[in-house]
């Protein structure tokens, strides 16, 4: 029994790695720039499509593959944001989820029609590898994935905190207007953090290949667990998108083996609510507010 | 007026498709109204909204199918029942403001979604229920297409009555006094959770009444249509896009929205698929970029431009 818990802790806290980086994105983009951006998921799914296509047409592994897909997530994200996300910084709440769920309809149906509704795999060697410690079996490709995600965030962490870019991104996410009297071009701040946000994602895409698989549509089930990994650590935190991706890992694993599989989607969606209730500033209370 | 012009308007069309169209459109027109009641009149947004059109789908379909009920009492059972449930949504989440409120609708209604999908033997879970065929006006299915245009319209007709009666009430001033500053509103002495609460509880009922409509229109239901979350948007685009927070936004909106989504779906969407939803989402996101106040204020900005100038 013990064995199994432990197993149960150890795919979740695995999977929470990948939730975890997806939502990282998610939250650096709400902390800095207010704003709700129902597309995230699929810009997920660009990376892993592209992931993908490079792993079939070039043979090119996906860990390899991570340091291209990263970089032209990170410039489709400038773009966007340069085009269609500047006009929504100052909008209502509701003028941002209208048209980014816009955006998110219309970059999922291309993927359905340039690319088909086939589900794409990318089969690597390690892709089943596991490594095992006496009953426990871990999972390689998981484990690299949840390491990848720790790095990203001290790396993140390092970057807000030690350069001045860094610093600008911050203090345009505490007050704007304020950044803006001292001097920062928050302009360039919002289009460089909506390109890093988006990076996080292409890094999660490209991690999440060799143990998922592309669709159309598979941005749609992240992003919704983003957002509630997000609430959970605090809009704007993101060692709480941390610890907030790895609770929902774990939640998720527990209730799929204790409760039912097909409700443990329901369970995190109930405990977010319930956060949302008591403690909206998440978990950790260290949100914006 | 308008309504008896589209009376007559039902009558005199024989094409299916056409009858279809504007059963579409008033079934458009009825959802987004009573969305707007509440996220509208009552500025809180809902992307649940799915949850009630579900909830009045499944119950009176199920009464229907196990027990012969008629859906027009059906109909009622569902919408007592998405009542509760609004209130079960409601108590809690109106002390939420904004952003936080609408991500629990949408949590709530994916909730349900999957509730629905695991109780299988009651509601046959993704396979999804089909109605058989029982003719007659009691049983609420029929041959052709021109009774459920004139049901649909007398939907539309009750909730955009009822929407315009509750924008001049007692209830819709409370309303647009917490949508504009809650905090203000509650310093006057207004019980705004209550105001909500009300609210929802009306556009929970009426939506649910257009779910168990439609159920029998379309005689299939399955929890990824009844519930899903591009359900709940697709309820509030024709308000959003027509003008929020009025009552002939939502009817502006759906006129010009839903034979759009329709035509497109059926002149593109077999060779390409999914084209006519890439062209649908760009329509959406200009609109919502450029004209955020909606179609009805922005052409009435215009006019009393013009009319100065």
């Amino acid at each position: 029994m013990l064995i199994i818990i432990g197993q149960s802790l150890i795919s979740g806290i695995l999977m929470g790695g990948i939730y975890a980086l997806v939502s990282i994105g998610l939250t650096l983009i709400f902390g800095v720039m207010n704003v709700v951006n129902f597309a995230h998921g699929e810009f997920l799914m660009i990376a892993m499509y592209m992931t993908f296509w490079v792993f079939h047409y070039l043979h090119i592994d996906p860990y390899i593959s991570l340091f291209i897909v990263t970089p032209v997530l990170f410039l489709i994200g400038v773009v966007t944001q340069r085009f269609l996300i500047q006009h929504l910084i100052q909008a209502e709440h509701y003028t941002q989820i209208f048209a980014t769920v816009g955006m998110s309809t219309v970059m999922a149906n291309a993927a359905l029609f340039f690319w088909k509704a086939d589900y794409r795999m990318v089969k690597t060697a390690y892709g089943s590898a596991t490594l095992n410690f006496s009953d426990l079996v871990i999972s390689y490709p998981r484990l690299v994935s949840f390491l990848m995600a720790i790095a990203i965030t001290i790396l993140l962490f390092i970057f807000l905190k030690h350069t001045y870019l860094g610093r600008a991104i911050r203090a345009t996410s505490q007050d704007n207007i304020g950044a803006k009297l001292m001097g920062v071009n928050i302009d360039r701040v919002y289009i460089f953090t909506f390109g890093l946000g988006s990076a996080c994602v292409g890094v999660a895409g490209a991690l999440l290949m060799p143990i998922y698989y592309a669709f159309p549509t598979v941005g749609l089930h992240f992003v919704l667990t983003a957002f509630v990994v997000v609430v959970l650590g605090g809009m704007g935190n993101i060692t709480g998108a941390l610890f907030g991706g790895l609770l929902i890992g774990v939640v998720e694993s527990f209730s799929g083996f204790f409760i039912s599989p097909e409700l443990k989607e329901a369970v995190y969606f109930v405990i977010f609510v319930i956060v949302l209730l008591f403690k909206p500033s998440g978990l950790f209370g260290l949100s914006k507010g | 007026m308008f309504l008896i012009f589209l009376a007559i308007l039902v009558s005199v069309v024989q094409n299916a498709f056409v009858l279809h169209l504007l059963i579409m459109v008033f079934t458009s027109i009825a959802l987004g109204l009573a969305w707007n009641i509440i996220g509208g009149y009552g500025g809180q947004l809902s992307f649940g909204h799915a949850a009630f059109y579900g909830i009045g789908a499944y119950t009176s379909t199920l009464l229907f199918v196990h027990f012969g009920l008629t859906p027009w009492v059906g109909m009622i059972a569902g919408g007592v029942l998405a009542v509760l449930v609004s209130l079960v949504l409601g108590m809690p989440c109106f002390r939420l403001r904004g952003t936080y409120f609408t991500l629990a609708t949408i949590a709530f209604a994916e909730v349900l979604r999957i509730l629905t999908v695991y109780f299988k033997e009651i509601t046959g879970g993704s396979i999804g229920i089909v109605l058989q065929f029982k003719g007659g006006f009691w049983n609420l299915m029929f041959r052709n297409r021109e009774p459920f245009a004139y049901i649909a319209l007398a939907l539309m007709a009750l909730v955009y009555y009822l929407s315009v009666w509750i924008e001049n009430s007692r209830l819709g001033y409370y309303l647009s006094a917490l949508k504009e500053n809650e905090d203000g509103a509650r310093a006057l002495g207004i019980n705004t959770y209550r105001s909500k609460l009300v609210a929802l509880m009306i556009s929970a009922f009426l939506t649910s009444l257009v779910g168990s409509f439609f159920a029998q229109y379309l005689t299939f239901i399955e929890p990824e249509s009844e519930f899903s979350l591009g359900l709940s948007i697709a309820i509030s685009l024709p308000v959003m896009i027509g003008g929020i927070g009025t009552a002939i936004g939502p009817v502006i909106g759906a006129f010009i929205i839903t034979p759009l989504q329709e035509l497109l779906r059926i002149y593109i969407s077999g060779e390409y698929q999914g084209l006519q939803s890439i062209i649908y989402g760009i329509v959406l996101v200009l609109v919502v970029i450029y004209i955020p106040q909606g179609i009805h204020k922005w052409a009435r900005g215009i006019v009393s431009a013009k009319s100065r100038s």
